[in-house]
């Protein structure tokens, strides 16, 4: 079984890991570009959102690389997001590929489970019980070390050596084969992280919340990587949203996410007074949070068409006003260019440097 | 009295028989907002996020009209509109409608919800809460809400029957649906004749699309004069959309499956010479179930399909040509045969 799934983030770590330890052959496509979302453009309804055009052309890529097995999440929400699979491998079959289909949510855990009963060598439970455990170590690994890099990068002395490091950290965490190899990779990371050589910033650093719809706040490929630009402008980012947590949120294991959930929703029910199916929660409480937290400033980014951070869009100016905190709405689509976003970040953060001189 | 005023768009063209009814039954006067016009749509726009899908715009359009002319505004939460085993949901937009419209708008008079949630509670829930939200005593909710499922009842068979929702609306109302400002710039209907109608074709798309007939550039009498006899997703039995989605499962949208269940019954049918899907430019679960459609639902055998897209751009010379040109199509694929 040759299989892949759609790119967000640096999930491909602990996914690949997952589902290698389960005895398939992982073939991860490459890191989305602006080609992969054309060519995932091409194929896709006219005004699908974003996300949608993207996993689609990692999709093409991952068949044309030669795999036989696509894997994606799915199911009966509210949000668009529960349909991609569905949607996406019928029209890969239309154009012409053949290959099997798992649907996580959609087939059932029995179907899931049972999938694996050929790859796997020896007992299936034993199996899924190994790879869950290394799954859950290298979605860790990651976890701790986008967080060490997060904390270094405005005070680096030399621009970008945080995101270098955090770069060849998460290559060995993800070339690790066993739980102990991941283990060490991440000590090792760390401690590269450590020594880098930091100085005082010559000025107070900005704090700026990011939320919005996931997949644009944590795929770098569709923000332009904007933590990575803000953090190297000195700026110090606080993202709502993680990889770590969307892996673990559906698992329900971590008590620490759920409480967080469900406080999110109660923060926000006053404006927000029902469940909307995305991340409409996360982006108002983050909003709220950010301003008692005295942060300066939010960025809110969001797909074109996205229907509930659509919602939130027309509700943030409302909380803006009451908290008093900036928010930058960054709308998202196939035709975002770097430029485009750089001239605004750099507005918006210019504003911020100028409203906190006041 | 209290007059509470109800915006003439989304789910008014569903449930407005009903909200009339219940809300003269609990003794205030119903105001409806203008037809849409050009100064109403632009209004709407003008107060409405840039990238949001035109329903939503025409609906704050319609929420302006109201603002200066009734003491409460009324807005619809569409929840989940029917009773099933597994999670149904609307549209995220019309779940946080009431949302949007509270932090975005200033200036209007108070506002009072109707929550449809039929997974969570009934009807007549909904009815205790309107009328506690507009300080009306419970015991008149009972009654009023009796007579107003008989006259929703009698609308819906209207629908059935292929009468086109405002039209029934009169019908089952009576003239007093008429209370809205004429706007100068409404559509009027097509007084161009129409030629002998020789071919049928059905529309398959929200009614809040098609029959707004600005926004709509009033495509079915542009089809009736392209000689055209319409059939509307509405005259689409509750059955046999049922039976048409046992083959297409796993939609949790419910206005999305009747669109689906309907588009199905059309293509199957051997009277049916073409079928034209009508969506809203960046109506999200459309842009998927569209997708579905053409490529599950139809097949080799089934009559021409088109999709058209309208947003508050969309010119009505534009409108014309594609449909007149489908139209064609259609004839010349008959003459052929």
């Amino acid at each position: 079984m040759k299989v892949s799934f759609p790119h967000m983030g640096n999930a491909y770590i602990p996914l690949s890991s997952l589902l290698s330890n389960l005895g398939a052959e992982v073939i991860v496509p490459p890191r989305p570009t602006r080609k992969t979302i054309d060519m995932g453009a091409l194929h896709a309804p006219e005004f699908v959102c974003l996300p949608f055009k993207v996993n689609l052309g990692d999709n093409l890529r991952a068949l044309q690389m030669g795999s036989d097995t696509l894997a994606m999440v799915s199911g009966m929400w509210a949000c668009r997001f529960g349909y991609y699979g569905r949607v996406q491998h019928q029209i890969l079959r239309d154009v012409g590929f053949e290959f099997d289909s798992i649907l996580l949510g959609r087939d059932g855990l029995g179907t899931v489970y049972n999938k694996f009963r050929d790859t796997v060598e020896g007992s299936l439970l034993r199996g899924w019980a190994h790879a869950i455990r290394s799954f859950k170590h290298k979605a860790e690994a990651m976890d701790a070390l986008e967080m060490a890099a997060r904390k270094v990068r405005p005070f680096e002395r030399e621009r970008g050596s945080a995101s270098s490091v955090l770069a060849d950290g998460l290559d060995s965490v993800h070339e690790a084969r066993t739980i102990k190899a991941t283990d060490a990779a991440l000590r090792e990371a760390l401690g590269i992280m450590d020594s880098i050589e930091t100085e005082p910033p010559a000025r107070e650093p900005l704090d700026i919340a990011v939320v919005g719809e996931i997949y644009a706040v944590l795929e770098p490929a569709l923000n332009f990587d904007i933590e990575r630009k803000l953090g190297e402008m000195g700026i110090i980012v606080h993202p709502v949203m993680s990889v770590y947590k969307w892996l673990f949120r559906p698992l329900k294991i971590d008590p620490s996410i759920l409480v967080d959930e469900r406080l999110a929703r109660r923060i926000a029910k006053p404006y927000i007074a029902y469940v909307l199916g995305g991340e409409e929660h996360q982006t108002i409480t983050g909003t709220i949070r950010a301003a008692r937290h005295g942060y300066d400033g939010v960025i809110h980014l969001y797909p074109f068409t996205c229907m509930p951070e659509n919602i939130c869009r027309t509700i943030l100016p409302r909380i803006e006003s009451e908290f008093d905190i900036p928010v930058l709405n960054l709308c998202l689509d196939e035709h975002a260019s770097p430029a485009g976003m750089a001239t605004r970040l750099e507005a918006f953060v210019d504003l911020l440097r100028e409203r906190r001189r006041r | 009295m209290m007059k509470v005023g109800v915006p003439r768009a989304l789910s008014y063209y569903r449930y407005f028989p009903l909200w009339k009814t219940l809300l003269e039954g609990m003794g205030t006067e119903v105001v409806l907002s203008a037809q849409t016009g050009d100064s109403l749509l632009e209004n709407g726009v003008r107060h409405c996020v840039d990238d949001i899908c035109v329903p939503v715009k025409l609906f704050y359009g319609h929420v302006l009209d109201l603002a200066d002319r009734c003491d409460v505004l009324f807005v619809s939460r569409l929840v989940s509109v029917e009773k099933a085993e597994v999670d149904t949901y609307t549209c995220p937009k019309l779940i946080g409608l009431p949302d949007m419209v509270k932090s975005s708008i200033e200036g209007i008079p108070r506002m009072v919800e109707f929550v449809v949630d039929l997974q969570e509670h009934s009807i007549r829930s909904s009815a205790k809460r309107l009328a506690t939200a507009l300080g009306v005593p419970q015991p008149r909710v009972r009654s009023s809400l009796a007579e107003a499922e008989l006259v929703q009842a009698a609308y819906d068979q209207k629908l059935l029957a292929g009468v086109e929702p405002e039209e029934a609306m009169r019908q089952v109302l009576g003239n007093g649906n008429g209370n809205g400002r004429k706007d100068s710039s409404a559509q009027k209907p097509d007084a161009r004749r129409a030629r002998k109608p020789d071919i049928k074709i059905a529309l398959v798309g929200h009614e809040y699309l098609i029959h707004d007939y600005y926004i709509s550039h009033n495509l079915p009498a542009k089809l009736k004069r392209f000689g055209a006899d319409v059939t509307y997703m509405t005259q689409v039995p509750a059955e046999v959309i049922e039976s048409e989605l046992a083959r297409y499962p796993g939609i949790s949208w419910s206005y999305e499956k009747e669109l689906l269940g309907a588009a199905s019954h059309f293509l199957g049918r051997s009277d049916i010479d073409g079928v034209i899907v009508v969506m809203g430019f960046a109506c999200g679960p459309d842009s998927i179930i569209s997708e579905i459609i053409t490529r599950e639902v139809v097949t080799e055998e089934s009559p021409p399909l088109t999709t058209l897209v309208l947003d508050e751009h969309t010119g009505e010379a534009g409108v014309d040509t594609r449909v007149e040109a489908f139209v064609d199509l259609i004839r010349r694929s008959r003459n052929r045969s």
